[in-house]
């Protein structure tokens, strides 16, 4: 009984006429069409719905927006009669003319107030012969509103034979012009953020090609509010849109289809979320990171750190024979090594850790013990310390499993000694590492072992390979010693870097302290034993205070002003300043974002150059450590975070999405508190 | 006298209610915008009254297709009934404007009640739409549940097939039936915001 009256209103309510073509319910008329008179397997074959409310009446887009409902459309295929059971007649997806935004009071709706042809394309398979007649059958509902909505429903046919040739139909005129109306073929790719309250939305450059006024309509309904404000931002020549999102937002796992559009013409965008600072490298195969990580590993034995190790170790297989096993202990060491390195990031990532590559060179005490190393390796170089038999393998009574030993120790230590010298040359690769899977990660270095060990590996397995390596005599010697002078350059250059990270200070007690600790070597070959035992304990001393040295005492000889540190930002809260610290990052959109509109205004920099106010940037492009402590201790793990203090107890974390106002009444407020 | 300190409660909620209109913007897991609001009867009906118990609002237009699509077959009836037999209040507020689609007069609004067969526990007028806007409320239908500690718990449509066609009901997850069986049993509600379909409300201005 129910089911009946069911159907009774249902059919009451829509009060449809209709013919096989067409329908009309209340307030609009919809008509079935077909591109051409015919259908062609080789051919394009499109039909069309073709919506038409009346005057000041609408009918909807995929997303309808704040209510409303799109058209849905249901097409089965019936061949000389019969239901296309073998799929031989396919449909593809409805194609949606740029649609227009209909606010309805505070509401806004998505849709069309015009007459609107969505376009569905239709292939035939080429089992169909030119006598067959296909029927197609679209199952229509609609709604149709003004300010009140009338849903109606429709079962319209088209038929059409299969023919070799396409005749256009009269109404081919009507798909040519909404293929006008389509947004462009090119699907562009887009970046988002999420904070709080907002997403972040930066567009492509090609986007700048339509004209000023451009409005963002996103596929899924529960992205963002329909009727919120979306303000535009150029950073750097490029548009970024700062959007409120929906009451309704769940974090979507898969990219968002979002269409921008200038009324005329539009794009649509696939929007994936950024987080990954390296977004040119995020898309780069596995197997091309592969090859990469390889090629990279065997460039990285012509590194001024790799070289001369290796070049010892080289020189040495001219005079030795070694057991099968052994030929293979370098490339273990290299890559269990490499496989070590690779392990400890991952450890770090699941512990939260959001490290990049090179993090082990962000850390002074990992320069030092590298400064250490490459000292050493230069005194060795000079004879002044041992070890050059050990590295070579030439020792007197090595059993073969010592020189198992050996060889593996050399595989470890060469990696040890390249390892400064990855960081900057390996960065697309490694990156690439950093931010893919676990199985990618370690795969990658892998990949770079097997590269870095190939060249050893090889001239070791192949007697044939050492015959072209020049027969060993004096000028072995000579050789080594020029080898000193790329370590000498390595050194230098880590201990800039020691410098940029701990002070000039402390590098000056670095660099004391590695002379003390060449000395000492230099005493006991010579047996100076008073000396030996105080430039050691000097040394060691030296060392151990280079590293302790508190960093801000020397950082704040080099940074300038704005830089971000700890200690600077609590000495000024002593010193009862207000205090605004911004933490950003070169790859962060919304960062750019607010550094654009907000912290570029005019008032705010008058405002930000005040003697008692003081702007600290703390920059979280590459991971800090530093930085990230002060980040957890506002629960966030990332990036922007802005934080206003007035002396050491007024203290205000911004919104993530500022305004000009928002700084202004901020600085004042915290004035106010001092 | 306990009048007036009533009189005096609701006068304050009324103005902050008006004052600030967003700033009350309702979110699931959060105290419910508190309201009051006329009843069929012209007495004031306040959220506070149903502390202790679970309320469920129902922002409805009669003329609109998709409030329809849930009264012609009796769904909305029925849930009405199934709940307030429960100790459920159901209150069904009418944010349309006057002059708008949906507005309707006391009297009206009562007959509609008793042509329909509906029992909801009461229905309430909100014309200057400043509870629905309280309410983030958009379309009709919309539905609500509030906890008896007047937390908001459910936000969204009333079920999950976005259609005017009364032949999908059946087919559909009913929201709002999942979110208070969930609630009545004790556990946490799985989908507590979804996104709701229907007509535009007709909001004054």
């Amino acid at each position: 009984m129910s089911r009946l009256l069911i159907s009774f209103v249902f059919v009451l309510c829509s009060f449809v006429v209709e013919s096989d073509t067409w329908a009309t319910g209340p307030h609009i008329r919809v008509d079935l069409l077909s591109e051409n008179q015919n259908f062609t397997a080789s051919g394009e074959n499109w039909l069309g719905v073709y919506l038409q409310p009346e005057a000041q009446w609408h009918t909807y887009w995929i997303n309808p927006g704040d209510s409303g409902e799109a058209p849905q459309v249901k097409l089965t295929a019936f061949i000389n009669g019969q239901l296309d059971e073998k799929g031989l007649v396919q449909f593809g997806k409805i194609h949606w003319p740029l649609p227009e935004r209909i606010p309805v009071a505070h509401l806004v709706n998505f849709g069309y107030s015009q007459a609107n042809l969505l376009m569905l394309p239709v292939s035939i398979s080429d089992a169909l012969e030119p006598s067959d007649k296909v029927r197609i059958q679209a199952e229509l509902s609609w709604l149709v509103c003004k300010e009140d909505c009338i849903p109606g429903w429709a079962t319209l046919t088209v038929e059409r034979d299969v023919a070799e040739q396409q005749f256009a139909s009269i109404d081919a005129p009507l798909f040519q012009k909404s293929r006008q109306q389509w947004p462009e073929d090119e699907l562009l790719t887009a970046q988002y953020e999420l904070t709080e309250q907002h997403i972040i939305l930066s567009i492509p450059t090609q986007v700048e090609k339509l004209q000023n006024s451009l409005f963002l309509f996103p596929e899924r309904s529960d992205l963002m509010k329909h009727n919120a404000a979306q303000q535009r931002v150029k950073v750097e020549g490029a548009s970024s849109f700062v959007l409120e999102k929906s009451e309704y937002f769940s974090a979507p796992d898969e990219p968002v289809r979002i269409l921008v559009s200038d009324g005329e013409r539009g794009y649509w965008l696939n929007a994936k979320i950024n987080t990954v600072p390296l977004h040119s490298n995020a898309n780069m195969s596995l197997l091309l990171m592969v090859i990469f990580a390889f090629a990279g590993g065997l460039i990285l034995n012509l590194m001024p750190c790799v070289l001369p190790v290796l070049a010892i170790k080289g020189m040495s297989l001219t005079q030795q024979q070694y057991g099968k096993a052994v030929h293979f202990a370098y490339l273990l060491g290299v890559i269990v090594s490499f496989l070590l390195f690779a392990g400890f990031i991952l450890a770090m990532k699941q512990a939260g850790q959001n490290i990049g590559w090179g993090f082990h060179m962000q850390e002074p005490w990992v320069i030092m013990f590298l400064c250490l190393l490459f000292t050493y390796i230069i005194l060795m170089l000079l004879d002044v310390a041992p070890g050059t038999e050990a590295l070579m393998g030439v020792g007197q009574n090595l059993t073969s499993k010592n020189q198992f030993q050996q060889h593996f120790i050399t595989g470890v230590l060469a990696v040890l000694v390249a390892s400064p010298c990855t960081a900057p040359f390996m960065g697309v690769a490694m990156g690439a590492a950093m931010v893919s899977p676990p199985g990618h990660t370690l795969l990658i270095f892998f990949s770079l072992a097997v590269g870095f060990a190939l060249p050893m590996t090889l001239l070791q397995v192949s007697p044939a390979l050492i015959r072209f390596l020049p027969k060993p005599g004096a000028w072995m010697d000579t050789f080594r010693q020029f080898l000193v002078f790329p370590m000498l350059g390595t050194l230098i250059w880590l201990l800039w870097i020691f410098a940029s990270q701990a002070g000039i200070q402390a590098q000056l007690v670095l660099s004391a302290g590695l002379v003390l600790f060449a000395l000492t070597f230099w005493a006991k070959t010579k047996k100076i034993q008073a000396l030996y035992i105080v430039c050691g304990l000097l040394s060691g001393g030296l060392f151990w205070f280079a590293q302790s040295e508190p960093e801000a005492s020397e950082t704040q000889d080099i940074a300038t002003e704005s830089t971000w540190s700890e200690q600077r930002l609590t000495q000024l809260r002593n010193d009862n300043r207000v205090v605004l610290v911004n933490m950003t990052a070169d790859w962060c959109i919304t960062c750019k974002v607010n550094e654009q509109v907000a912290f570029n205004n005019d008032s705010v920099q008058q405002l930000l150059k005040q003697p008692e106010v003081h702007y600290l940037v703390g920059d979280w492009t590459n991971k800090n450590n530093e930085i990230l402590q002060y980040l957890n201790r506002y629960q966030r793990v990332g990036v922007p975070l802005y934080v206003l203090y007035a002396g050491s107890d007024y203290k205000k974390v911004l919104p993530q999405i500022l305004t000009p106002q928002i700084l202004t009444s901020a600085i004042k407020e915290a004035q106010e508190a001092l | 006298m306990n009048n007036f300190v009533r009189f005096v409660k609701r006068s304050i909620v009324a103005t902050l209610l008006i004052l600030p209109q967003f700033t009350f913007a309702a979110k699931v897991d959060a105290p419910a915008p508190e309201f009051s609001l006329l009843n069929t009867e012209g007495q004031e009906v306040a959220l506070s009254d149903y502390r202790g118990k679970y309320v469920i609002l129902e922002w409805t237009n009669h003329l609109c297709p998709y409030v329809q699509k849930h009264y012609s077959g009796g769904n909305m009836q029925g849930l009405q009934k199934k709940y307030t037999e429960q100790d459920v209040v159901w209150l069904s507020i009418i944010s349309s404007a006057p002059g708008k689609q949906g507005y309707v007069d006391a009297a009206k609004a009562a007959s509609l009640t008793a042509e329909r067969g509906a029992a909801p526990s009461n229905v309430l007028f909100d014309p200057e739409g400043n509870v629905g806007k309280s309410y983030n409320a958009k379309t009709t239908p919309h539905m609500y549940v509030i906890d008896p500690e007047g937390m908001l718990r459910y936000a969204g449509a009333i079920d999950s097939i976005k259609s005017a066609n009364p032949a999908d009901i059946p087919k559909a997850t009913n929201f709002l039936e999942q979110s208070i069986t969930q609630l009545l049993a004790g556990q946490a509600v799985s989908d507590k915001m979804t996104v709701p379909y229907g007509c535009t409300i007709k909001y004054k201005g």
